[in-house]
């Protein structure tokens, strides 16, 4: 049997509904799917608006919420940066309708490896398991595997505009009219709900934004979704006073990649001709790319994950300048506020796996880049509209997780302004989604609740 | 590549939760146990809790984090492969109280001991500990629900390398362990069947009594992951009962805890509400939320002499060795750091200690192990 066409969309239909797809349709996808990533450099360019996102981790039920607070495929576009599987108990459905949705709009949907997407990662952390539980064979595991082989490695986001069209959403509760930036003021960075209600927006340069790029990231047990921040910037936010004084140019690229740089890669051509299709060896740019983590730190330090590097503002910095980029996106590490912006946002972690292993009690957040120009294809989802479980976490109040935040009245009136058109040298445009777990009886769980582990 | 080499996920999904105990007494009555009232499905839920620690440390021994030839034979459930960050959480556990225990006994080697270890559960370090300082004097205690010390006492029975520890030469009989057994009395291992708030005092004195336990000789109490169990005022209660009952000033005591904290950011509400799905509820983890009131809380019991907290983060950095840590490192590839620092961060031990005027035991065990100042 063949998969294509209308088949296609009945295995979408099907894996949306979170039932896994017969073993010979997904030895068929799989065959499409690396017929059609072979095709892909290390470095997939992508064109802006695309909404970014991180660590999945088999969540499926909070990839649908994902969707629900993105939009839909093919409507946005997507750029998912790996870790696909592991962890959660729906990695098999995840994956699978990701890989299903790439072959179904291969122009709309990007996928990159990460660190998970490896033999040998997935026999320790379950997606090997889960396999031979739903099978009853690893052969799909083995198909799967010969994808993430295929993988790119990393993506060249262009085009990004550098400053938000503001979203015409209502304020969250809790947040101060007053602290918004004016109206004639560029937007910098975005944050909204899972509702689509405005939690934060800053100016460019705004004077009223402190950069908290010395927050140590090394206490995520400190932070909470749901307390003020300290600071007066944007919980995860590293805007951007003194942007004007790092080594940013005015081409926007981004460039996602899933763990970091790699002391052996200094250009992203050197990414480019790399040997990709292997497992995810031990050592070496390849492996780098896929571990590494910023830290606070000057240079290259050993990262206490036995694999890739740590590495320092002045090495992104370095590499930003070197390059042509404004910005580098990753995933790969844990963070409470779904986002953080480090290194006076010449890098950002995002994070889109909501209460992490049903255990970590964090938000998730994507990113999206508006297109540069007019902003005219930039699209304002529909899907604060729908109310009920839309309640999001609010950073910086005592909204809880179903905390009814909507005042329609206080609407801002769209800020359209000439400002739009000008270029600086600084980044894109960052508009955050914030999101939190997808509500527990949306979950068909398996046979029981899953039950996170503690020491008991 | 075995499928019996790949951790069974399956086990995180429930089947640890399901089923009863082979025998081995009551498991946990789960919520479906419609004839009991709600205290006793969470008493048994409690109970319960002992087989998920008894795996977790078979899981920790044979991936080689910790040396424990005892483990596996108390262990009623096939063995599953923790999770990395699950074996080093265990790991740094049983280490840390290894530390303050060794010091202990470490401290006038020459003079006898006691230990007093609370819901002791299938703990191995009695039968540890009889290894390792086979010449010191110890007198050790174990109590826990009657369920739990009978099942402990069959696999002892079962297992003659613990039969044979349960004398103190080699040269004494096996003891006689009667099938029926439900507690265990001797100059050397005692466990003792009983519900632990029946300890607490009555205006007549003790309501319950220990045989064996010296009312003079150095004490150190062990609470692993038992006294959070039980309400705050419950637990004072029984910590007074110990403290001026059944082992009265001046001798020195001790409270060594482990228990989880900060319950009020995002990672502990979830625990609260995952662990509540389970019949588990943690009293006195709200009491005490953070290290200061742990100290506090230890001073207030009457360990005046000395208080101190820290969480397994800081124990982990502060307390392990370089050369251990590396050991430690290389014994799995672990990728889950920030979750692994999130959950080290909300567990602590705690100990507090009361000397007496002539004996100095615990001051000068314990006087150099790394304090956490903050939190």
């Amino acid at each position: 049997m063949s998969i294509g066409g209308s088949d296609l969309d009945k295995a979408i239909q099907q894996l949306r509904s979170c039932r896994p797809i017969p073993e010979n349709q997904v030895r068929e996808l799989c065959y499409k799917a690396r017929e059609l990533l072979i095709e892909e450099g290390n470095v997939v360019g992508v064109d802006a608006p695309v909404t970014i996102c991180g660590d999945i981790h088999g969540q499926f039920h909070d990839l649908m919420e994902l969707f629900r607070v993105g939009g839909d495929v093919p409507d946005t576009n997507y750029l998912f940066m790996g870790d696909f599987v592991d962890r959660g108990f729906y990695s098999l459905e995840s994956f699978l309708l990701l890989l299903c949705l790439k072959v179904r709009y291969p122009d709309r949907i990007t996928l990159i490896r990460g660190n998970h997407e490896s033999r040998q990662i997935t026999t320790v952390y379950g997606f090997y398991d889960e396999c031979l539980r739903k099978y009853g064979s690893a052969n799909v595991w083995r198909y799967c595997c010969e994808v993430f082989d295929y993988l790119a490695l990393g993506a060249l986001v262009t085009g990004a505009a550098t400053s938000l069209s503001p979203t015409d959403g209502p304020l969250a509760e809790n947040t101060n009219l007053d602290a918004l930036p004016s109206q004639d003021e560029e937007i910098e960075i975005e944050t909204l709900n899972a509702a689509g209600e405005i939690m934060y927006r800053y100016a460019r340069n705004s004077d009223s934004q402190s950069s908290n790029t010395s927050q140590p990231n090394s206490n995520p047990a400190s932070s909470s979704p749901v307390q003020t921040p300290s600071r007066v910037g944007a919980a995860g936010t590293g805007a951007t006073s003194s942007a004007n004084g790092s080594s940013r140019n005015d081409t926007g690229a981004v460039l996602c990649v899933h763990g970091g740089l790699s002391p052996l890669i200094d250009t992203i051509d050197k990414i480019r001709l790399l040997d990709r299709k292997q497992e995810v060896p031990h050592e070496g740019a390849m492996c780098d790319l896929l571990w590494s983590d910023p830290d606070e730190i000057d240079g290259w330090g050993l990262s206490p994950r036995g694999a890739g590097f740590l590495f320092g503002a002045d090495i992104v910095k370095c590499f930003n300048h070197k390059n042509d980029l404004s910005l580098i996106a990753r995933a790969h590490q844990l963070v409470m506020e779904g986002f953080k912006e480090m290194f006076e946002s010449t890098i950002v972690t995002v994070w889109s796996a909501p209460n992490y292993c049903y255990r970590c009690g964090n938000v998730a957040a994507i990113l999206e880049l508006g297109e540069d120009g007019s902003n005219a294809g930039y699209v304002r989802r529909s899907n604060g509209d729908q109310g009920g479980g839309g309640g999001g976490w609010v950073l910086g109040s005592n909204v809880g997780p179903n905390g009814q935040a909507t005042n329609s009245n206080r609407r801002l009136s769209s800020v359209l302004g000439e400002s739009l058109q000008q270029r600086s040298r600084d980044g894109p445009g960052r508009r955050y989604r914030v999101f939190e777990a997808a509500p527990q009886d949306s979950r068909g769980m398996p046979a029981k609740k899953p039950v996170a582990d503690y020491f008991l | 590549m075995s499928s019996t080499q790949i951790p069974d996920l399956r086990t995180l999904l429930g089947s640890r939760r399901g089923g009863p105990s082979r025998g081995r007494g009551r498991g946990r009555g789960g919520p479906g146990a419609s004839h009991e009232d709600q205290a006793a499905v969470r008493d048994s839920a409690v109970r319960g809790t002992d087989q998920d620690a008894a795996g977790s440390r078979v899981s920790c021994v044979e991936l080689g984090y910790l040396h424990d030839p005892y483990a596996k034979l108390f262990a009623t459930q096939p063995s599953t492969r923790r999770l990395p960050l699950l074996n080093r959480g265990t790991y740094v556990r049983t280490s840390a109280i290894d530390l303050l225990v060794d010091k202990f006994l470490t401290t006038d080697p020459e003079s006898p001991k006691q230990i007093v270890s609370l819901g002791a559960g299938t703990d191995t370090r009695y039968f540890r500990l009889r290894d390792a300082y086979p010449s010191t004097k110890i007198v050790y205690h174990e109590i826990d629900f009657p369920s739990n010390t009978a099942a402990k006492l069959s696999s002892i029975r079962r297992h003659p390398q613990l039969l044979t520890k349960l004398s103190s030469s080699s040269a004494q009989q096996t003891p006689n362990l009667p099938p029926a057994a439900k507690s265990y009395d001797s100059p050397i291992y005692n466990l003792h069947a009983l519900d632990l708030r029946s300890l607490a005092s009555t205006e007549d004195g003790p309501s319950t009594t220990l045989p064996n336990l010296d009312p003079s000789a150095p004490t150190l109490i062990l609470s692993e992951m038992c006294l959070i169990y039980l309400q705050p005022k419950a637990v004072s209660d029984i910590l007074d009962a110990l403290l001026n009952k059944h082992i009265p000033a001046p001798t020195p005591v001790s409270l060594v805890l482990y228990e989880p904290i900060l319950p009020e950011d995002a990672f502990g509400r979830t625990m609260i509400s995952n662990l509540s799905t389970r019949n588990i509820h943690l009293p006195t983890l709200t009491a005490y939320p953070e290290l200061a009131d742990q100290r506090q809380r230890l001073k207030k019991y009457g360990f005046e002499t000395g208080f101190c907290a820290a969480d397994t983060h800081f124990i982990w950095r502060e307390w392990v060795g370089d050369e251990e840590k590396a050991r430690v490192a290389g014994l799995e590839m672990l990728d889950e750091h920030e979750e692994l620092d999130l959950l080290l961060k909300h567990y602590c031990i705690a100990w507090g200690w009361r000397d007496g005027p002539e004996d100095n035991v615990f001051t000068n065990a314990w006087s150099h192990i790394r304090k956490q100042e903050k939190g």
